[in-house]
């Protein structure tokens, strides 16, 4: 155990630390942001018969930068 | 679009619990919930795929505030593996067949409950991401092992 905290980067572990100490409303706040999303955010409602199909969808439609594509 | 709120994850939750759906938080936003310090855009619940379960789910997300014709409560209900919302208060991923983990029951006799919301854990969070294998999840990975590491240490989970 003691080997897997030394593994944390300090920074990390620090920044753990941190948001442990805030209540979820807070930890909430400063997580969900929300900012557009090309493509993605076009429509306002997609279903997939398959996670696959969803996969191969973002492959073929979303920009590389957003990161949806596999690696 | 707003962001995802405290008070919406909490209704969220209230309104799931009365029509008796079955859900985890999971991905980035439920990492979140377990005190990940990081930041993402939508919710995504890992729900259990049933009609009863699909149908309480409909009848949940109307009362939150979704905007969801008949023909799209049709498609939440009839077994999709993967639905996108963007027609409520916040966006909201549908996930009823994540990468990397076989079955919901599995995933809910480890999950975590954080304040009343059900909540995938950490391990499972991971495999999914792992499973996944998209360049976002790539690059959150190492971060998010050194957050499992820390969560043995302090909660011994």
């Amino acid at each position: 155990m003691a080997d897997a905290v030394e593994r944390i980067p300090s920074e990390w572990l620090a920044e753990f630390e941190a948001a442990a100490r805030r209540p979820l409303a807070t930890r909430i706040r400063y997580a969900f942001i929300h900012t557009y999303k090309p493509v993605l955010d076009d429509a306002r409602f997609r279903a997939f018969n398959t996670t696959r199909e969803y996969r191969e969808w973002c492959e073929r439609n979303l920009p590389d930068w957003l990161g949806y594509g596999s690696v | 679009m707003a962001a995802f709120e405290y008070r919406q994850a909490t209704e969220t939750a209230a309104a799931l619990a009365r029509h008796g759906c079955r859900y985890l938080f999971i991905g980035k936003s439920g990492a979140i919930l377990l005190g990940f310090p990081d930041t993402t855009q939508d919710a995504d619940l890992f729900v259990e795929k049933s009609p009863d379960n699909g149908a309480a789910l409909v009848a949940a997300l109307r009362e939150i505030g979704f905007d969801l014709t008949d023909e799209e409560s049709r498609q939440i209900q009839s077994g999709k593996d993967f639905v996108q919302l963007k027609n409520g208060p916040f966006d909201l991923d549908l996930v009823f067949a994540p990468d990397g983990i076989e079955r919901f029951q599995d995933a809910w006799q480890r999950h975590v409950e954080v304040e009343g919301l059900p909540v995938c854990h950490i391990e499972d969070i991971i495999r999914s991401k792992e499973a996944t294998n998209r360049a976002k999840d790539r690059e959150s990975l190492p971060r998010l092992r050194s957050f499992r590491d820390y969560l043995r240490l302090k909660h011994r989970l």
